[in-house]
């Protein structure tokens, strides 16, 4: 009887005390003390985890605070941004894709930072590079700060050219479309060498569009320029690379995110002669077993406008008061010259301000023509052009554009299937900035 | 003279408790039914925060235009109607039942088949159902990534094997037409080790004694088959095909990885096509309501499912 009343009591007691328990860790609060600097930054690999540590010490010696950093992997970053927004528990400076800040700022999500940028005399934004203080405003407004920004190049494997006798491209004049194609055709010996490799995406289209003098977006009208003559002439060229030339090597995958990882996979090999992509690739091109270098991106019709990306600091709308300029001074110090040398000198990607230090050490010698071209002083480059909804942009043109690549559809059918659906992103794009102005 | 033996009959009456005996009871009783409830409630809890709550949630959500950031604005059934002519939502839900009703099936009959290969008493069997069981217990993302590498059009390892027998393989997940029959045999080779586990339960619960008793009357083993196993393994068959139909038509994580809903959209199925709806497009609302159309399908079906069970099942002989 005791110990039948006993075990009762114990279970009895195990229940009482795994509900108490449930109950106080779900009040309890596992937030940071207040007063600390708090940030949010995308981190996929120990490299990256580095640098954004060494950027938290960095923060408390500027600001004699603690720091705070919430890392997560890059495709997961949006999401989690979008939740910890919409649950009051972002940070007070969260990090954004350049290619998003028109989304987040057009839904409100991040606050405009021209008031604070006007009443801080310390704070030089002409430090910028022109094509991040672009990325990084909308209708007209600053909504965040950058602290990288960089054209796209071309990456090209100097032992593959020389072995086949071609001389390696120059460094400050960049080759036409004509001269670029005859060299892919000549350097591809399908399945075992191929001349060029890209993906399928619009991400790296955009480069040759913006090159033939068109665009996916437009600013005054409520239809996408993307059937008009230049793109057109873009993307028949890119996809005959593809199709017709059989200049690049054959594509195995469609899934978006592993798209320009294959496109870099294919370099890596060693029989892909060029390859275009950012900086931001330097690191890993690095682990390549033959020479290579950089070069502009080929020259259109309209010049060497090639896609120009960057990534940038903003403000939470949600951010007030005390924690408003505690905000501020930490976005500051995040994107000051000495943040940025920090992440100059990890190889990660070139940094947004002038002031900062050159990027990395080489390879790749060249490597300088990457601020030359963000300076205007060798080729050139175009801010990357999005939408409020890119994302929707990004999964139509995804959905469709690949069966232009493998052959399955004419360059011309693929695209008129899509503008319908692309004017109507168009439209509803200008609603949300008539309404956000 | 004797003393007369007190039997049961004759034994004092029964009575029910009273006074302090009850009451004993009673509180014996309460407090266990109290000591119940407080077992009950963390999982009761569960369900309602993140069951019967998110489900709830999702049916106010559907009439709602919500990015997320905005307030969110009353709009009535207006989610609801924007499904009909959204092609990419019929399209989705299309493949997600293409999807449910080649792989399901084929679940099954590899899993019934294994499940009776184990069942004959083979050396050695719980390594082989061990080993069996490995797909079924592998993270599916790293099992879809594994299978993306085997299905490479050009160096693939299935391809190659094809190659040997002189077949020119298909670009399988870059293929319209081949796609979607990957992502199934993918699925099928993931998930035949439940139902296994299962029907081999199932089986060895079946009592040997029919078995017999078929042999004696002479019965051949499709017959034996037919008359004993099958009707006495339908509970098992029963259970399968209802989580396995629930299981596929939430299919997501493989057709992400594998082709990220492509070429086109001949792999996108209904719960990718919600994700990016609400979470890449902003569109919470109509995430919402194409959850609840999700939800009433897999009702209905289920529904019709027990509706079935009572012709097609089987506790006894």
């Amino acid at each position: 009887m005791s110990s039948s009343f006993s075990r009762r009591a114990l279970l009895k007691g195990a229940a009482l005390g795994g509900l108490a328990t449930t109950g106080a860790l779900s009040g309890c609060s596992s937030g940071p003390p207040p007063g600390t600097a708090t940030w949010s930054m995308w981190s996929s690999s120990p490299e990256e985890q580095r640098v954004w540590t060494d950027f938290g010490h960095y923060v408390e010696r500027r600001m004699h605070i603690r720091s705070a950093s919430t890392l997560t992997p890059s495709d997961g970053y949006p999401t989690k941004l979008d939740l910890r927004l919409v649950s009051g528990t972002a940070s007070m400076v969260t990090a954004l894709n350049g290619w998003l800040i028109p989304t987040y700022a057009s839904r409100g999500a991040h606050r405009p930072l021209d008031d604070l940028i006007a009443a801080d005399p310390d704070f030089d934004l002409d430090d910028f590079y022109p094509a991040i203080r672009s990325i990084s405003s909308f209708a007209g407004r600053t909504y965040a700060i950058g602290f990288d920004v960089a054209p796209t190049v071309l990456y090209y494997n100097k032992t593959l050219l020389e072995r086949n006798g071609v001389d390696p491209p120059s460094p400050t004049e960049p080759m036409s479309w004509d001269t670029f194609r005859q060299l892919a055709i000549e350097l591809s010996k399908p399945k075992d060498q191929y001349g060029f490799t890209c993906s399928p995406t619009i991400d790296d289209l955009v480069s040759w569009i913006y090159c033939a003098g068109g665009n996916v977006v437009d600013g005054d009208r409520d239809t996408s320029p993307l059937d008009a003559p230049e793109a057109m002439q873009a993307i028949h060229y890119v996809v005959d690379l593809f199709t017709k030339d059989r200049a690049t090597p054959p594509i195995d995958n469609l899934v978006t995110q592993n798209a320009s990882g294959a496109a870099l996979a294919n370099f890596l090999q060693g029989n892909v002669a060029f390859m275009q992509n950012g900086p931001w690739q330097v690191l890993n091109v690095r682990k390549a077993s033959f020479e290579w270098d950089i070069v502009p991106f080929p020259a259109g019709p309209a010049g060497s406008k090639p896609r120009v990306s960057g990534s940038s600091f903003a403000i939470p709308s949600g951010v007030k008061g005390d924690d408003l300029d505690l905000a501020w001074r930490l976005l500051k110090t995040l994107t000051s010259t000495g943040a940025l040398d920090i992440y100059a000198r990890a190889g990660r990607n070139n940094p947004a301000r002038l002031s900062a230090a050159s990027a990395f050490e080489p390879p790749p010698a060249n490597l300088g023509i990457v601020q030359r071209i963000l300076k205007g002083e060798v080729a050139g480059g175009h801010p990357f052009d999005v939408t409020t909804n890119w994302n929707r942009v990004r999964l139509l043109l995804a959905q469709d554009l690949p069966r232009a690549f493998l052959g399955q559809k004419s360059a011309g059918d693929a695209i008129d299937g899509v503008m319908p659906r692309l004017n109507a992103l168009m439209r509803q794009h200008r609603d949300a900035v008539r309404q956000a102005t | 003279m004797a003393a007369p033996t007190r039997t049961a009959a004759t034994a004092a009456p029964r009575r029910t408790p009273r006074g302090p005996l009850r009451g004993r009871r009673s509180r014996r009783h309460g407090s266990e039914t109290l000591a119940a409830w407080l077992f009950l409630l963390p999982s009761l809890a569960g369900f309602l925060v993140f069951t019967a709550g998110p489900v709830i949630a999702a049916g106010v959500i559907s009439l709602l235009d919500w990015n997320l950031f905005s307030p969110p604005r009353f709009i009535g059934l207006d989610n609801f109607a924007r499904l009909g002519p959204d092609d990419t939502f019929w399209s989705a839900l299309g493949n997600t039942a293409y999807f449910t009703f080649v792989s399901v099936p084929l679940t099954l009959l590899v899993s019934l088949g294994l499940a009776l290969l184990l069942n004959q008493g083979l050396r050695r069997m719980a390594v082989f159902r061990s080993l069996l069981l490995l797909p079924y217990a592998t993270i599916t993302v790293a099992v879809a990534f594994v299978w993306v590498w085997l299905y490479i059009p050009h160096d693939g390892l299935i391809n190659a094997v094809l190659g040997g027998f002189g077949i020119d393989g298909p670009a399988w997940l870059i293929s319209d037409d081949w796609a979607m029959p990957a992502l199934i045999v993918m699925s099928v080779w993931k998930s035949f080790g439940f139902g296994m586990v299962i029907f081999l339960a199932g089986l060895q619960a079946i009592p040997q004694q029919l078995y017999e008793a078929a042999k004696v009357d002479g019965a051949s083993p499709w017959r034996t088959f037919r008359e004993v196993t099958l009707p006495l393994l339908s509970p098992s068959v029963f259970f399968t095909v209802v989580t396995s139909i629930i299981g596929s038509f939430q299919v997501f994580d493989q057709a992400l990885v594998m082709t990220d809903g492509g070429p086109g959209t001949s792999t996108t199925t209904l719960v990718m096509y919600i994700y990016r709806t609400g979470f890449e497009n902003y569109e919470q609302g109509y995430a919402a309501a194409q959850s609840m159309v999700l939800f009433a399908f897999i009702v209905v079906i289920t529904a019709a499912q027990f509706l079935f069970q009572r012709r097609l099942v089987h506790y006894d002989l």
